[in-house]
């Protein structure tokens, strides 16, 4: 047993933060573009086009494909510091449709899309939710069907944040629904920019920027679909086992700026960090970050083992999401009234952001990649609790 | 980077896990709680010859040279099934204190008695405020020639009643600091000048008053620095603080698998009750909370084991534990329903014992306080 990093990993922690030191008025930037809800800017694609330079990106893929052969404890250190930094990056061609690719894919596609993910040039949309389709994806509609070299694909995406600056949808999508719903799914990689496509915009809350994506006869190459026919569901549940986790450098980062916060703003004339509630209160939350910060540990050590994790991966998730949302929540608590001004606003506290930033996408974290009730039935299942 | 123990600390911990599930039923755990002394003498001859009693102390005082992290794993297991007996208090609280703060002539005359099982002690520092600030130490020790004269009364003392060494915190001089003019002292048990009293407690727990009636002490019975003991004592409550979380995980984890059990045995309105979403919420809540005080008890454990300053981490721990135990015994009961109240049922031993757990060495608040102020928040 033993909770602390080689010498190795302790040097390639230095090496990644001082590349992002190095890079801090960028970064200042791309959380502004986060912040605006806009999605990715230029600012960001300069961003991932330099950490994609580094091998930060994709450390642990092979160098033949632009990683940088990494150990999977290494890809964790880059990720902490990466989250630190930034928040969420939340890259679905790094994360979620790159990983599939480089397990299941052809060799011409994994030369044609993988090291262009490394370095950062494109992205991809997550082509998953329908109106149909959100905590039960498997029953996705969205139908493709074979026809000579192309398949035709017709039907509706919703919550695809990402699609409008985005070069590829990684599109989950029925290509049997004849077989049981979880056996007739397939992965597709499409051009956004395919004839047929719609993109019409959604706002969430806080001005967040998500997307319809409507398919109207595309027609995709069938040198597209990425693995077999009808077992995309095996690839998408492998992916996640390795991708659903939390990184506790964003939390680290929030409960760093709220600590400053309450050590300089009075309230009756005393700091805020003197009243004995906000004390307890912060401490709890860094209690609840460091726990966190363990369960993904967690994670890396199993992985690092060559072992695949199973509840550990839900849990991760959900304890790291409800602890963000704890966060934001004292923020609001902590801000008071302060709390329902906008951005733009006079008197707003650092422009509206624990309000429309934090406090929004904490409780939009709670719903995105497996809501919390769904993530505490996945975990109740893997303990061996009976399906209903 | 590794949260897995050795396979030397697996197979102690498995060894650990069949002895105690096979010695140590619900039925003699909630017997002993009736029991005045508290544990059967041939379960404590046999933990003896295990080597359990010395696992942590050197083999030059009688013991097996383990270190603090495989005295965790070993309290985990004892955690699982309640352990009845005074193992906590002579080890820990007893048997600690010396190994740290005793000269080799200290240590020469306990430790060898302690490791073979026949020496039980016990520490005396909590008193009427039931608080573990220094300020709270009001015990007096007068000096008298060659002698101390300690006078005052120590409360939820554990194990004190059969005690054969008491190890008082005393307070020798008042002026200063709390945290100064405290000394540490080696009291025979069987004194004719101490009154031990057994509290009747809720979860069968053998705590106790005892007072010092003008007590005599030699001036050799001073364990560690005179006047200076708080420092080493304060070394202690973390080493117990951390110890006592690695027991409450034993139970919570014992809480959880009773609970993931029964969710997969009882059947209501013709389905298991596991197939419900109510009750998987509970259990998943429950995991989270157990592997939450897994990760950072045994963090705080291997950095103590290793002698790095941990303040922080040792309070996480405990802060966690104090909270999660009662949340986990309490969700256990009620996964059981109307049977898991009945106090003949293993899931009300921990439910109750997370009641006292969560006040031994700090409870959350306490912790919770030393966190913010590790991370400086003014």
């Amino acid at each position: 047993m033993e909770f602390k990093y080689t010498k190795e990993e302790e040097e390639f922690r230095q090496e990644v933060r001082q590349f992002l030191q190095s890079e801090s008025e960028l970064i200042e930037k791309v959380k502004q573009e986060e912040i605006s809800g806009a999605g990715w800017g230029p600012y960001t694609w300069e961003f991932m086009r330099k950490a994609g330079v580094k091998g930060y990106l994709t450390p642990s893929w092979p160098q033949k494909y632009g990683g940088l052969g990494a150990s999977h404890m290494e890809r964790y250190i880059v990720s902490e510091e990466l989250a630190y930094c930034l928040g969420r990056l939340a890259a679905v061609g790094v994360g979620m449709a790159g990983p599939v690719i480089l397990h299941s894919g052809t060799e011409e596609q994994k030369e044609e899309f993988l090291p262009r993910i490394a370095r950062g040039e494109i992205e991809f949309s997550l082509g998953y939710t329908e109106p149909e389709a959100g905590s039960d994806l498997a029953s996705l509609e969205i139908r493709a069907v074979r026809d000579g070299d192309y398949y035709i694909i017709n039907g509706q995406k919703v919550y695809n944040t990402a699609s409008h600056y985005s070069q590829y949808h990684w599109l989950a999508a029925r290509t049997d629904p004849a077989a049981k719903k979880h056996r007739g799914i397939s992965m597709f990689i499409v051009d956004l920019k395919s004839p047929g496509i719609t993109i019409r915009p959604l706002t969430g809350l806080g001005k967040f920027r998500t997307n319809e994506v409507f398919y109207d006869d595309v027609k995709v190459p069938a040198d597209r679909l990425v693995g077999e026919e009808n077992r995309g569901w095996e690839y998408l549940i492998a992916a996640l086992a390795f991708e659903r986790t939390w990184y506790a450098g964003e939390n680290i980062y929030e409960l760093e700026t709220l600590l400053d916060y309450i050590r300089n703003t009075k309230r009756n004339g005393k700091p805020i960090a003197d009243d004995p509630t906000v004390r307890q209160d912060v401490a709890q939350l860094a209690i609840d970050i460091e726990v966190g910060r363990l369960f993904g540990l967690r994670i890396a050590c199993i992985i690092e083992k060559g072992d695949i994790p199973t509840y550990e991966s839900s849990m991760t998730k959900l304890f790291g999401s409800e602890t963000a949302y704890n966060l934001a929540a004292e923020w609001m608590k902590i801000i008071a009234p302060y709390g329902q001004l906008n951005m733009g606003s006079k008197h707003a506290i650092d422009d509206g952001r624990p309000g429309r930033v934090l406090y929004n996408r904490a409780t939009r974290s709670l719903i995105t990649a497996g809501t919390s009730e769904i993530q505490r039935n996945i975990i109740a299942m893997q303990l061996g609790l009976p399906r209903g | 980077m590794d949260i897995d123990l050795s396979e030397e600390q697996e197979m102690l911990r498995k060894i650990a896990r069949d002895f105690l599930a096979d010695k140590c039923p619900g039925t003699l755990v909630r017997g002993m709680m009736e029991d005045e002394r508290g544990y059967p003498p041939e379960l404590w001859r046999e933990i003896a010859d295990l080597g359990w009693l010395g696992l942590v102390f050197p083999s030059d005082y009688g013991g097996e040279d383990f270190n603090f992290l495989e005295l965790a794993i070993l309290l985990e297991e004892m955690g699982r099934v309640s352990f009845p007996g005074p193992f906590f208090s002579t080890v820990v609280l007893g048997g600690l204190p010396i190994l740290h703060m005793g000269t080799d002539k200290q240590k020469k005359e306990f430790l060898p008695k302690l490791c073979k099982g026949d020496l039980l002690a016990t520490l005396a520092l909590t008193e009427a405020d039931a608080s573990f600030d220094p300020s709270a130490v009001t015990l007096k020790a007068i000096p008298d020639n060659d002698s101390f004269i300690l006078s005052g009364s120590k409360l939820f003392v554990p194990d004190a009643h059969i005690a054969d060494l008491l190890i008082c915190v005393a307070r020798t001089s008042p002026a200063g600091e709390p945290d100064q003019g405290i000394t540490v002292f080696l009291v025979n048990g069987e004194s004719p000048s101490l009154e031990r009293n057994l509290l009747a407690t809720v979860d069968g727990s053998k705590q106790c008053e005892v007072i010092f009636k003008e007590a005599r002490v030699s001036k050799n019975a001073v364990l560690g620095e005179a006047d200076a003991g708080w420092e080493a004592i304060e070394r202690i409550l973390a080493l117990a603080a951390v110890a006592k979380c690695a027991e409450m995980l034993g139970g919570a984890q014992r809480v959880l698998d009773m609970a993931i059990q029964y969710s997969k045995e009882r059947q209501q309105f013709g389905r298991f009750i596991g197939t419900f979403q109510a009750i998987q919420h509970h259990c998943a809540n429950m995991a989270t909370d157990v592997d939450g005080m897994r990760l950072t008890t045994y963090q705080a454990a291997w950095m103590l084991s290793e002698g790095l300053p941990c303040k922080k981490e040792v309070s996480i721990a405990k802060a966690w534990a104090s909270d999660a135990f009662k949340r986990v015994t309490f969700l256990g009961l009620r996964v059981h329903g109307g049977v898991g109240f009945m106090e003949d049922h293993d899931a009300s031993i921990f439910y109750r014992k997370a009641r006292t757990d969560e006040f031994s060495f700090g409870d959350a608040d306490f912790h919770r306080n030393i966190v913010s102020q590790e991370l400086q928040i003014t």
